[in-house]
């Protein structure tokens, strides 16, 4: 029996709350078991087998939030042979088992270390440029490229059950992962650049130079000094060093 | 007399209601729903001043935490210091002090502000910690639920969102509740001889720095050397 397109679309939906009971026992598998529960509605119309099939995916569970979605698909995938037969309730849990780690690991070099903060840099040098409507680029750079990704996801996951595993290699995501890094290193520089530049026109030297010296001492410090520490240490001096941000 | 926005204390309560929900939906989204990213300090603090009456304070503030806080990140089971319940706090105050002095938030009042709410990013922490600790109970009792036969225990997990909602919005309406001390601080601020020049700076120095180490990439620093200076020599080309 397949899972129909409508439960499927409500388990990736589901799957956009993952997270909402992260706990420290079981991570995140209250949240994998009620994503995928609209699945189990329909291949075990008895409470007591959808009951015993929701248990076993109360296992232990941690994944990254988004890539979890190919897991997900693949788990409904995996889900209709089981209530058909043609595997042991065992699958499910090998299949969490082996594609959790890597899966995680690509998604928070992928989304958190790379995509994330070349999204955030941008709406930063657009709250620069355009002011406050600027800082909205975050959100455009960032979702446009993490939703589809989403939903690309579950669907290869749902479409080859383990064999998500190749979809995702044949991407190539740890190259656009450091090529996304160079990027955002080569905006924050040019971020400096604009900014030291327009301290200088706005405020004299003095204060652009105080801000390089400020960027440099910090980059010395960190990570042996906690950031609390520095960021004390930084609003102190600014207020000694005086100001109006206008 | 401490300085309250034009409308007095009633605008403030309703400032403060607009911010607890907002912050309580955007603690809501950091982690457990969505994660579209519109709890990162940019936004939240963009999206606050917006509805509190100055987006451009709000994107400021915001866009300095930005920076400070580009690295946390949930790696596994880590938990960071919490950004948003700061950006949102830090922006649930500035504006409405802001509005009471009637010169928006400038430097000195921003500085002032991180100051005395940057331990609200590690009670966040704590908070998160202890969230997830309760979660615990939530899904034995799921996995008890299923074991007896009732499949609908799993509807439990929801209930994880609302502990991030209430704290968050408890938290930020007293930060817009308790503005106007910040404001009579920035205001005498103002009177002292530190009252000129860009106090912000030095923190955005420290931004910027924090910022490279986030990237984790050997290469970052050369890259973004390379860049400033290749901008530098452009814009001095344009408009020396």
């Amino acid at each position: 029996m397949k899972v129909p397109a409508r439960a499927r679309a409500r388990v990736f939906l589901r799957s956009l709350f993952l997270q909402a009971s992260w706990n420290t026992q079981g991570m995140q598998n209250l949240g994998f078991a009620w994503a995928i529960a609209p699945a189990l509605e329909v291949l075990y119309p008895d409470p007591k087998a959808r009951a015993a099939a929701g248990a076993r995916h109360l296992e232990f569970f941690n994944c990254h939030p988004y890539a979890a979605a190919a897991i997900l698909g693949a788990a409904v995938r995996l889900e209709e042979e089981i209530a058909a037969g043609a595997q042991g309730p065992a699958a499910s849990t090998a299949l969490k088992k082996a594609l959790g780690p890597p899966f995680a690991a690509l998604g928070d070099g992928f989304f958190w270390l790379a995509l994330r903060p070349l999204a955030s840099l941008l709406g930063v040098c657009g709250a620069l440029v355009w002011r406050a409507p600027g800082a909205f680029l975050l959100l455009f750079a960032y979702d446009l490229v993490h939703l589809p990704a989403r939903v690309w996801l579950f669907q290869r996951g749902y479409d080859q059950g383990p064999g998500v595993v190749e979809a995702v290699q044949r991407l190539r995501v740890p190259r656009a992962t450091a090529l996304l890094k160079l990027g955002a290193a080569a905006l924050l520089g040019g971020f400096a650049a604009l900014l030291l530049r327009g301290a200088a026109v706005e405020h004299g030297l003095a204060l652009s130079l105080s801000t390089a010296a400020a960027a440099a001492a910090a980059w010395a410090l960190l990570p042996r000094v906690r950031m609390g520490t520095l960021v004390a240490l930084a609003a102190v001096a600014g207020l000694a060093l005086g100001g109006r941000f206008h | 007399m401490l300085p309250l926005p034009p409308g007095g204390w009633s605008e403030l309560i309703r400032d403060a209601a607009v911010g607890a929900a907002v912050s309580g939906l955007l603690a809501v989204e950091r982690k457990g729903a969505l994660q579209l990213m519109l709890s990162r300090p940019l936004v939240a603090g963009t999206l606050l001043g917006l509805l509190l009456g100055d987006p451009q304070d709000g994107a400021a503030a915001g866009a300095l935490l930005e920076l400070l806080f580009l690295g946390a990140v949930n790696l596994g089971g880590s938990v960071p210091p919490n950004e948003t319940l700061l950006a949102c706090a830090l922006a649930s105050a500035l504006v409405p002090a802001g509005r009471a002095l009637g010169h928006g938030a400038d430097g000195p009042l921003v500085v002032l502000g991180l100051l005395a709410l940057f331990p609200l990013a590690d009670v966040g922490r704590w908070l998160e910690r202890r969230g997830e600790e309760r979660n615990s109970a939530l899904a034995r009792r799921a996995l008890e639920r299923a074991q007896a036969g009732d499949p609908a225990g799993l509807s439990l997990h929801l209930r994880g969102l609302t502990g991030p909602f209430f704290t968050s919005a408890a938290l930020c309406g007293l930060g817009t509740l308790g503005s106007p001390l910040l404001a009579w601080a920035g205001a005498a601020m103002d009177r002292t001889p530190f009252g000129a020049g860009d106090s912000l700076f030095v923190l955005v120095g420290l931004g910027l720095a924090v910022s490279l180490r986030a990237l984790r990439e050997a290469r970052a620093p050369k890259v973004a050397l390379a860049s400033a200076l290749a901008l530098g020599l452009l814009l001095a080309g344009v408009a020396p």
